[in-house]
């Protein structure tokens, strides 16, 4: 049973029609799940096989190694930094629209908060596999950890990198939980659809919610502190990443410009990833009533505003280059639009600058497959971005004679490509268990059924 | 026999069960809960009259918490090997400490947001009165429940829950409904 056209409302504010049965909300978000198609399956097989690649990749280096890698002197800093910064920010979007658009009640996040949620958590595992795996000796990673002077390690807390070790897992809890808080009341809509194994599976998940008067009020209280405390977060923690490099006196990195430049591009690859997965998602479980150009519209905007900044970025990282007269932050920037990796530099400003404009077209921005497409390209470009930071700077810094070219051996590009294996082999095992859209909240949008009228 | 019995209520329009529970408060009578499928204003207004969740004070031991822990974890480590003196520049230096805690604020905040909502909301409860156990509960129906009315009460109870609207009122071992939502 599915929700009809025939019993929708129209929506307020230029909002779509939506259900105007609870009811019709449950059904629809729940009927995917637990039923595979064959295309899920070769999806996830597909999945599967990227990532046990990536996976024996790994084991190789473990093997034999750290020279297996691209990484050596002077650029010691290679895709695997690429991917964990590139990971890091798909994260963002997920805890940008979940936290700050629910503080300023933005409607259009309802429809799409959850899956991003989703993406963010699957993210932030997907870029904790990098420093491990750039650390060679993965069996020592608790030295990441600050014990106190255990060791007879001096902690050194004015170290970006131990900033980073702090954002990271903070921000990894806050959004695991956070997600997990969101889904107990839809874990109880699937216990009350299912039998069997399965109620007492999701029973358990959702910890026995009821929906009593008392549950609700501290479950909104406490999801507004989440909420109020994961927003900050955000902000900061791509701000640390950017810290790793704009602390180091390298030329090209050494910028205070770096923190907004790194949220924008952030919110930025996450909004695209986000329109990504959401785009086939909503086709193919056919969720138009919930997922929809009003919301693709809306992730097109905030694409564009940050597409915008990033452009402005990017210019003023030159502009800088030239008017504080440094002759290294002269020397690199020139390099990287003309030198080795030129081509990953005009990759970059292609796929952030230029591929995006066409979104300023309503037509575009009510398009799903040009968004789509558009999409693919956000995050290229945004991956070339990071690869342009990372490497470059490096390879070319004060000292001419340490100069030299860094390109990753397949080992490093099997990771890379497992990363992604990894990645969709959560977020397929997600669409299929649990609600991908939020569903409570979309009985928030739908009027409440009422005999005498009064209530809104 | 026990002197209680659980008495359920299922409705179908918001306004009637806030009507029912408005009886309910000039009766007299305490001991229901309400169940309903999504957080709705007006019956957090009804019930809590504007009183504030106690979470909040969750939240502000933890985010206090969560500094002192950063601020003690960074100064009292960088502390312990004092014969390095990084070119003169304090050991212990608070901007740069403030982002490892920042960090530990936020995460001590949410942790104890989320211990408190657990200890208020009383959750996990997984040993449930069957009377509330209701899977339309979730789907698209309110509800007033007691889980232990008293017995004299019982035929007022009944009759209010009856006269607000309320489309099936059930008592003792007829609450209990398990048919799972199609």
């Amino acid at each position: 049973m599915s929700a009809t056209n025939d019993t929708a409302v129209p929506g307020l504010n230029g909002e779509p029609n939506r259900p105007s049965l609870y009811g019709a909300a449950n059904r629809d978000i729940i009927r995917v799940l637990f039923k595979p198609s064959a295309l899920w399956f070769f999806a996830w097989a597909l999945a599967i096989a990227t990532m046990s690649w990536g996976g024996y990749c790994w084991y190789y280096q473990i093997t034999w190694g750290l020279g297996v890698a691209g990484i050596t002197n002077p650029t010691f800093w290679g895709v695997y930094i690429v991917n964990f910064v590139f990971w890091v920010g798909i994260g963002h979007a997920g805890t940008l629209i979940s936290a700050i658009l629910y503080l300023v009640r933005s409607r259009w996040r309802t429809g799409v908060y959850r899956a991003s949620e989703a993406m963010t958590v699957f993210a932030v595992m997907t870029a904790g596999i990098f420093p491990m795996l750039h650390l060679g000796r993965v069996w020592q990673v608790y030295w990441f950890f600050p014990y106190p002077n255990q060791r007879q390690l001096w902690m050194n807390f004015k170290s970006p990198l131990m900033w980073d070790v702090f954002a990271i897992s903070t921000y990894f809890t806050v959004s695991a939980v956070f997600f997990y808080i969101g889904l107990i009341p839809d874990m109880a809509i699937v216990r009350d659809h299912s039998t069997g194994l399965l109620k007492k599976i999701y029973g358990v998940a959702c910890l026995g919610w009821r929906g009593t008067n008392r549950q609700w009020r501290h479950f909104m209280a406490a999801y507004g502190f989440f909420a109020a405390f994961a927003a900050p977060l955000v902000l900061s923690v791509h701000s640390v990443v950017s810290w790793d490099f704009a602390m180091a006196n390298t030329a090209g990195w050494h910028s205070t410009i770096f923190p907004p430049y790194f949220v924008a591009g952030a919110i930025y690859s996450g909004c695209g990833m986000v329109m990504t997965l959401l785009i086939p998602m909503s086709y193919l479980f056919k969720w138009g009533d919930y997922v929809n150009n009003w919301h693709y519209n809306n992730l097109a905007k905030m694409c564009l505003l940050t597409s915008g900044i990033l452009t402005y970025a990017y210019g003023m990282e030159y502009f800088i280059a030239w008017y504080s007269q440094n002759p290294y932050e002269q020397a690199i920037f020139w390099w990287r639009m003309t030198g080795d990796y030129a081509w990953a530099f005009w990759l970059m400003v292609f796929c952030n600058c230029v591929a995006p404009l066409p979104m300023y077209w309503s037509k575009v921005r009510h398009n799903p497959a040009a968004l789509f497409v558009i999409s693919i390209f956000i995050n290229i470009g945004m991956w070339m971005e990071r690869f342009n930071i990372v490497v470059s700077s490096t390879a070319h810094s004060f000292d001419p004679a340490t100069w030299a070219n860094y390109w990753p051996t397949w080992t490093e590009f099997g990771v890379t490509v497992g990363a992604f294996g990894w990645f969709s082999f959560w977020f397929l095992l997600f669409s299929k268990t649990l609600p991908g859209v939020a569903i409570t909240e979309i009985k928030e949008m739908i009027a409440p059924p009422v005999k005498g009228g009064g209530a809104h | 026999m026990s002197d209680t019995i659980p008495v359920k209520a299922v409705y179908a329009h918001l306004d009637s069960m806030l009507a029912g529970l408005d009886r309910l408060k000039k009766a007299g009578i305490s001991g229901w809960s309400t169940t309903a499928p999504l957080p709705r204003h007006e019956i957090e207004e009804a019930v809590y009259e504007g009183r504030p969740s106690p979470v909040r004070w969750w939240t502000l031991v933890g985010a206090i918490t969560g500094i002192c822990t950063g601020l003690l974890l960074e100064s009292l480590s960088m502390s312990d090997w004092p014969m390095i003196n990084p070119g003169g520049k304090p050991v212990v230096a608070l901007p740069p400490f403030a982002i490892v805690m920042f960090e530990p604020t936020v995460l001590g905040g949410a942790m104890f947001t989320l211990i408190g909502m657990f200890v208020h909301a009383g959750l996990p409860s997984f040993f449930l009165d069957k009377a509330i156990a209701d899977p339309r509960f979730t789907d698209d129906k309110f509800g007033i429940v007691f889980p232990r009315a008293p017995v004299s009460d019982k035929d007022k109870i009944i009759e209010i829950l009856k006269g607000s609207g309320a489309i099936e009122v059930t008592s003792g071992a007829d609450t209990h409904y398990e048919v799972p939502n199609a």
